[in-house]
Order: structure tokens, then sequence, then C-alpha cells
């Protein structure tokens, strides 16, 4: 099991089954930026990017500042009969514990901000120790807390949800986005780009080639 | 024939479900990653079941329920996810009164129906349609989330439409129900395992 990059080919001596069908497949060559699919069932099964690591670090720590300003700042106001109600982010969630709705604020924190924010900083800590090729012993829980806590992330879903209710109450007055609207736009962009760059068998694979004594 | 490729099961090979690591079937605990070892996810199908029984209970609710009350000038207005797409389209906006119900509605009763099918496709499904119900598996499993998508709506509503007397926007109680739901039918497309439908499919080959 050697990873030796003869120029921009990943070399994995290993075989995947795919997830869908079961049919395993030889991984074992893949050029830079080429991809391995299922050809029983179609299932996208890996991906090797040369500079996969370097992609998921620009992403994840620029995701985590505009994470951080988007928390800081309003997000949207509402203007009607000289009246004005201003809302942040995190008060997407809060307001539903004032009216009395707890456990459904926690679950719509912990899917818009908390979630997300910890798969980006997690994700930014693998790729900064897989760079450096520095063997820490918090590797594989944080590889296996990462690749669970993926589904749980709606940060996609949730700025959409923003265009419908501006649309839903855009004729009732005058809506004004904030510093933190335009910060959440790009967070959620980064957040689904690093997603989609870190591939979790070349992560793994890497890890692995680490940990070995 | 020996280059055709074989299941893993076939050749008594495992794969880790977090780190897709091939070991064999009578290992445990993945070497690479730490997490448990099973050939197909355990008790998959009566996994599966259970929460897409919870998920089918609490959409009545999730229907029944007010979504959320608007408070204009200290007249409360109950509405309901249907009376929202009502009055969508009474006012005009039909492209969103389309994609809310799409998402409220639609989604959420076709990805139900569609486990629910998968679930019985296992044991009884024509094995030649494997393929086809694996691209239905995973539309369901990418549009699961998207349900959640009112729940937001309204969270976001409460949070931005807030002046005292004149008009204020209250949670309803179905909001908690519709998070039930799109959280019961995430872990009904997470406990179903896609192999079992090749599986059946494999022992016909034998
Ligand atoms: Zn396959
Ligand atoms: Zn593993």
């Amino acid at each position: 099991m050697d990873q030796t990059d003869v120029g921009k080919v990943s070399r994995l001596a290993e075989r995947l089954a795919c997830h869908s069908c079961d049919l395993v497949f030889d991984i074992s060559v893949l050029d830079d930026g080429e991809s391995a699919s299922c050809t029983r069932c179609g299932e996208f099964l890996t991906r090797y990017r040369a500079d996969e690591l370097e992609r998921v670090i620009a992403y994840s720590s620029a995701a985590l500042i505009l994470l951080g300003l988007a928390c800081s700042y309003p997000f949207m106001s509402f203007k009607s009969s000289g009246l004005e109600s201003t809302m942040t982010l995190p008060q997407t969630a809060l307001n539903l514990w004032h009216y009395g709705l707890p456990g459904e604020a926690l679950l719509v924190g912990a899917f818009i901000v908390l979630i997300p924010g910890l798969v980006m900083l997690l994700m930014l800590m693998l790729a900064i120790a897989l760079v450096l090729e520095k063997h820490y012993r918090w590797l594989r829980p944080v590889g296996r807390l990462l690749f669970t806590l993926q589904s749980w992330c709606m940060v996609d879903v949730y700025f959409v949800g923003v265009l419908v209710s501006l649309v839903k109450i855009g004729h009732m007055a005058t809506v004004i986005m904030g510093l933190s609207f335009w910060a959440y736009a790009v967070f959620s962009l980064l957040f689904v780009l690093a997603i989609s760059v870190l591939d979790r068998v070349q992560c793994w694979h890497r890890i692995e080639v680490l940990s070995r004594p | 024939m020996s280059d055709k490729p074989k299941t893993a099961a076939s050749q008594g090979l495992a794969s880790c479900h977090l780190c897709l690591k091939l070991v064999s079937v009578d290992v445990h605990v993945c070497p690479r990653c730490g997490s448990a070892i099973h050939l197909r996810k355990s008790n998959s199908l009566e996994r599966t079941l259970a929460f897409l029984v919870t998920a089918s209970i609490l959409y009545i609710p999730a229907n029944l329920l007010p979504i959320m009350i608007t408070d204009q000038l200290g007249q409360p207005t109950e509405s309901t996810i249907i009376g929202g797409v009502v009055l969508l389209i009474d006012m005009g906006s039909m492209p969103i009164a389309a994609v809310i119900f799409f998402a409220s509605v639609m989604i959420p009763v076709s990805k139900l129906a569609m486990m629910y099918y998968l679930c019985w496709s296992v044991r009884h499904g024509p094995p030649e349609t494997a393929r086809q119900r694996t691209v239905f598996y995973r539309i369901t499993e990418f549009i699961g989330k998207w349900s959640m998508i009112d729940v937001f709506v309204v969270a976001i509503l409460v949070a931005l439409v807030n002046l005292n007397n004149l008009l204020v926007i209250r949670p309803g109680t179905a909001t908690v129900a519709f998070a039930g739901v799109v959280i019961a039918s995430i872990l009904a497309a997470e406990s179903f395992d896609p192999r079992l439908m090749w599986d059946q499919q494999e022992d016909n080959n034998e």
C-alpha cells in the first residue's frame, strides 16, 4: 500500500466496493482530475485531485471567516409603516426558543450554523495535518466525526429558504439585506465547494498512510 | 470471465460504511477508521420501516396544525402548509406557490412512497430493475434535506417580521412535526441499504 505520486498520478494499491451495489473495482491508477464510477449502477466512487488538500484548506478557512462575519452582522431588515425590525443569523434559531420551541431552535441552529461550522473546522484541521504529513492521534476520530456530520448540514437549503422568504414577504414591506446575508451566501458556496472537493476514499487513504508506524 | 468485476460479498469481503475500506468479513472493527463493520447495514429493512412509519405519522399533524401564526394589529391568523399555498395562488404568485407545493407536499409524500416501494422491492421487486431502483434511491437520498425548507422559512419570518403591535409572525406547532418528518425520513434513507436490491440479483445468478 504505497502512495507514490509519480507526476500527477495517484497510485493507491487499493480496491473499492461500490457502496450501492457491492461490485469491486480497482482504483489504483487515477490521473489528476480523473474520477471512477461504478460500471453497473453508475455510483460515483472516487476522484483523485493532486491539489485536493490545498483547495480544501482554501475553501474551509475562507468559509469559517465568512461564517464568523455572517454571525456578527445584521442579516436582513424589514421596514413597514415607519417601523423597522432587524434579524441576525443566530436569531433564526434563538427566536424559536423565545416562542417556546427549544428543541426546534437547537435543530435549526445546528443545521445552519453549528454543524456546518464544525465540519469546516474539522476539515481544515484534517487537511492541514495531511498537507504537513504529520500524524496526530486525533486524525481518526476527527475523520469519523467529519464524515458522519456531513449529512446533517443544511447550508444550501437554508439559503434557498431565505430566498423563498424574501418572495413571500417582499410585497408586504421593504426588505433590506445586511452584510451577514452576503457573507452567508458566499459561505454556502464555499461550503458546498469544500464538501465536494474532499474525497472520502483519498482522504482516508492519506490518513492510513500517515498512521502507519 | 475471470476479469469480470465481482461483488465484495461473493469474495468474502465487507466494506466499511464510513471510509469504504475493504476488509475480510470476519473483521469487525475497521483497521483504518475504527468504525464497526457489517457486511450489510444491520437490520436495514426493519430500521428503515420504523423511521418511515414515524415520518408518515408525523406528517398528519404537520399538515393539520398551524405552521405559523400572523398577528396583524393584534388579530391572529393561523396558517397551514396547504393554506399558505392557496394564499400564494390567490395573490397571483404561481411560481412560488408551485415551489412551496413541490417542496412541502410533493417531495415528502413521494419520498415516503418511494422508500416504502424500495423496501418492498428488496424481497418482491423484479431483479432486473435494480439499477433503476438504485437511481430512485439516490434521488430520494439527495432530496431528503430539502423538505426542511418550510421550517427554515417559518424560522426566518419569525425572526424578521417583528413589528411590535403592527405585525408579528409566530411559529406554529406544525413546524416541530414537520422537522420530525424531515429527520425521520433522512434517517430512513440512511438506514436503507441499496446493496440488498442487488443481492437478490446475485442470488439468482448463482
Ligand atoms: Zn455500483
Ligand atoms: Zn473504516
